[in-house]
């Protein structure tokens, strides 16, 4: 097994350097860049841009400037923000608690609901609930996301006036657990609305696989009630797809969500993407992606040894 | 700054309606704090690195002074310096060339040193230092020699009389030597997230994306300020923090401010107070005087009559923008009144097109030896109402025989080389004056500032006018305001008939206030609501 985990490590480095020569290699080809802020500013004349051209290092061919970054991350050095001289890792880790605790409530809500609801399902196949579930997940699935947080915006800020419209804390609350929930209410319903269908979908569809095998047949023929059936055979059988769907999820924890972040005002990991990218930040969006392509490798790495704990048949 | 808009806005429109709740109950005001929402967040606090004009004005405005402001109406009203330097109080030499500034002896850092006239130095020699990204030297690249008399005593010899030399250090805060001097690299220090300044409020805590919490400073040169706490909140998405402006879970949203569309319900909210405030950006049709088809004046101007600038004012901006025939804001002290409106009369395009020799060809597009009069506008992708404009003007020309191809493109393509080196046809595109809000417009319109042909300057449209140099160059030596107003009326007068860029309108935002809220003022002369922000008060 540590035989495993040090071989995938391995693999990992060359996709490592794979990931962020692409990454890298596509910004600089896009065209526009981060010096168009100043171009809008309107005391910067053209000699201006050139000065900040050359301090930011982007008069050198890209091959140069790629060096440069992949030393300094090879060393531990994720470099400095263009706009403010941040360091590059502080500026990304200050917001992962924020989207840590958005992501990580919204997934738990709905992994377990999804895991219930596609459970039911299936066991209840062509059931009204069946139905209800099908089609509230078809409904959920179809609007985007960004509708459904003005919606509850709405609805539970401005009409009923039971919770803040946004942030993550009453302002002089700050770190008042209570204060934090309030505001945690609206973001965590609108991300575990869309995250449960999916896991509803995917749950029923892999029970409904499992309950049609040869050993539930069999273990019903024996006499075992229902709920042993479930939880003894069916769950553990079940999880295997589930498991690797999670593991292609967990880098979500740590990236965050673009659109919901944005609408919430919430402070966290897509907000800081998004905000980077509009002023292509190149610092900044390297580490980002560096970061997400660290998750996806760990995250699938986490799934294949869950599986190979659940399922007796994969040696690893 | 205008345009950084990502297209996901556009998404968001759709839900525009949703957020207008009738019944709104007012939340409990607060008075020992002011809460001021804006969408956009500063990155960083060197108000010698700004980039982000008007959200980044705001740590500025707090936590640093210049050495003179400007007010509402115009005038220069001194700060850290004693008074503003002139030729009748002997600040400014006769021959305009020696500029002596006297500075106030009280003022300390919010460290306890003292500040001096080492500092004022140190600042002149950071935004020198090619090592630092600075904005902008507007201005400061004409001192031809810097020297402190004594520790509260400056004085600067230009190369050349510049009167608009007084805007460059208006919109220029002065850092602490003893701190920064220290740094290995100012773009890099500590300094820039940890500010140390003489303002009237100190940063107390910042929390990324969400909000910068300031508390006074007791010891301000000008007099603590009334409220303890300054509160700067950042809500990204335009309709939620309308919704928090009108329920009170912030004092005053201001910037993107208030949608156009919802002004009149705005006005009308009880215990609110709702008014514009025009930002110093006119938008603008751009002409590249260089590509064939735009080379001649009678083809800019007769475009320009071809549009209906009003109309598209009335209907894409809901009549909030004033129109501007000029570069300036209508109400600014320099903008010549006299100026009459030839738009819309495309009657009068087509004569002049035809005069000029531009006949409809087979497909009933106009032409002339062979170049089509085709081309492409380009602004910012994703912006709505510029598309709309963009739309609207379109057909306005189509009616004329010309064809116009919008092509937008996202912000940072747009407006890098493309527009810099002037590869674009035409841009639809808001922009300011270049030197603070002085009428000065050298680098927009001096035939040596065209970036493609001398590698300076902000000339895009490549318009080139001898007698325009000429008149530019007298206006920035001229001390007398009414020589000036006469010098650039007449400037305005010949870009009016030449048309290197069509002005549409002076680009105004609309804020919403608690009415208890004493303070905020709308200045034109300025970029941000926080410029006096020492002064504001609960009633």
């Amino acid at each position: 097994m540590i035989r495993f985990i040090l071989r995938r490590l391995a693999q990992a480095v060359p996709l490592l350097v794979g990931v962020s020569l692409i990454g890298f290699g596509l910004m600089h080809l896009a065209p526009g860049g981060p010096l168009a802020i100043y171009t809008l500013n309107p005391s910067i004349q053209v000699q201006d841009i050139e000065r900040i051209k050359a301090v930011f290092g982007l008069d050198q061919p890209v091959p140069v400037q790629y060096l440069k970054w992949a030393t300094g991350l090879a060393t531990g050095d994720w470099g400095t923000t263009f706009f403010g001289g941040r360091p590059v890792l502080a500026t990304i880790l200050e917001r992962l608690p924020a989207t840590l605790l958005l992501m990580g409530s919204a997934l738990a809500i709905a992994i377990l609901l999804g895991l219930g609801i596609g459970l039911l399902g299936a066991v209840r196949r062509y059931s009204v609930f069946d139905a209800l579930a099908t089609s509230g997940a078809l409904f959920a699935l179809s609007f985007p996301t960004f509708w459904f947080g003005l919606m509850a915006i709405w609805i539970f800020a401005i009409e009923l006036r039971w919770l803040p419209s946004g942030g993550m804390y009453e302002l002089g609350e700050e770190g008042d657990p209570l204060s934090l929930l309030r505001h945690l209410v609206l973001p965590v319903m609108v991300l575990a609305l869309v995250i449960t269908a999916t896991w509803s979908r995917y749950a029923r569809s892999a029970f409904l696989e499992v309950l049609g095998q040869d050993f539930m047949r069999t273990a019903r023929a024996k006499g075992m009630p229902l709920r042993a059936r479930l939880l003894r055979h069916a769950l553990p059988n079940a999880a295997k797809p589930l498991i690797a769907l999670l593991g292609v999820e967990l880098p979500f924890l740590f990236s965050g969500a673009l659109v919901t972040e944005t609408i919430f005002g919430w402070p966290g990991m897509g907000r800081l993407f998004v905000d980077a990218l509009g002023m292509k930040e190149y610092p900044v969006l390297m580490g980002l992606m560096m970061f997400t392509a660290l998750f996806v490798i760990a995250g699938n790495l986490i799934a294949d040894i869950a599986i190979a704990a659940v399922d007796p048949r994969v040696r690893l | 700054m205008t345009g950084f808009i990502l297209p996901r806005r556009g998404l968001l429109v759709t839900g525009a309606g949703l957020l207008a709740a009738p019944a709104i109950q007012a939340q409990s005001l607060n008075r020992d704090r002011v809460i001021l929402a804006m969408t956009q967040e500063p990155v960083q606090f060197n108000p010698l690195l700004y980039v982000n004009a008007g959200t980044e004005n705001v740590p500025e405005a707090c936590l640093f002074d210049a050495l003179w402001d400007v007010n509402e109406r115009g005038e220069f009203i001194p700060n850290l310096a004693v008074q503003v330097p002139s030729r009748a109080n002997g600040g400014i030499s006769p021959d305009g060339l020696t500029w002596t500034v006297n500075l106030k002896r009280d003022v300390k850092w919010s460290d306890g040193a003292p500040f001096t006239a080492k500092d004022v130095e140190f600042t002149y020699q950071t935004i020198m230092n090619p090592a630092v990204a600075v904005r902008s030297r507007s201005g400061f690249d004409l001192i031809k020699a810097f020297r402190v008399r004594d520790d509260f005593t400056i004085e600067m010899e230009l190369s050349k009389p510049f009167v608009p030399f007084l805007w460059a250090w208006q919109n220029m805060h002065i850092v602490p030597m003893h701190i920064l001097s220290k740094e290995v690299s100012v773009q890099t220090a500590a300094f820039n997230g940890n500010p140390v300044g003489t303002g009237p409020y100190l940063l107390r805590s910042r929390t990324a994306g969400s909000h910068m919490v300031y508390e006074r400073n007791p010891n301000y040169h000008r007099g603590a300020p009334r409220i303890r706490q300054f509160i700067h909140k950042f809500v990204p998405d335009q309709q939620v923090a309308y919704g928090q402006a009108r329920t009170g879970e912030v004092d005053h949203f201001a910037l993107s401010g208030v949608p156009n569309d919802r002004w009149p319900e705005a006005r009308a909210l009880p215990d609110r107070d709702f008014f514009s405030f025009p930002t110093p950006n006119v938008q603008f049709v751009y002409y590249n005087c260089g590509k064939p088809q735009f080379s001649d004046p009678r083809v800019r101007k007769a475009l320009t009559m071809a549009l209906e600038m009003q109309k598209s004012i009335d209907d894409i901006y809901f009549g909030t923008w004033p129109r501007s025939l000029s570069y300036l804001q209508p109400t600014h002290w320099a903008y010549n009144t006299e100026l009459k409106d030839y738009t819309a009369d495309p009657a009068g395009a087509e004569r002049l097109l035809d005069e000029a020799g531009w006949r409809r060809g087979p497909d009933g597009i106009r032409q002339k030896d062979g170049v089509a009069l085709k081309f492409t506008m380009s602004t910012t992708a994703g912006n709505i109402a510029r598309q709309g404009c963009q739309a609207l003007f379109q057909q306005n020309w189509k009616r004329i025989g010309v064809e116009m191809e919008i092509r937008n493109m996202p912000a940072s393509v747009v407006w890098g080389e493309y527009t810099t080196q002037s590869r674009f046809d035409t841009l639809f595109v808001a922009w300011d004056p270049t030197v603070g809000l002085d009428p000065d417009y050298t680098a927009r319109t001096h035939s040596r500032m065209i970036p493609a042909k001398h590698r300076q300057g902000s000339n895009y449209v490549q318009y080139e006018n001898p007698e325009v140099d000429r008149l530019l160059e007298l206006g920035v030596t001229q001390t007398e305001q009414a020589d000036r107003v006469a010098t650039y009326r007449q400037i305005q007068a010949i870009l009016h008939e030449e048309v290197p860029f069509a002005a549409q309108g002076g680009s105004v935002q609309g804020h919403l206030k608690r009415k208890q809220l004493q303070g905020p003022v709308a200045n034109q002369y300025v970029t941000d609501i926080t410029w006096n922000v020492q002064s504001w008060s609960w009633a």
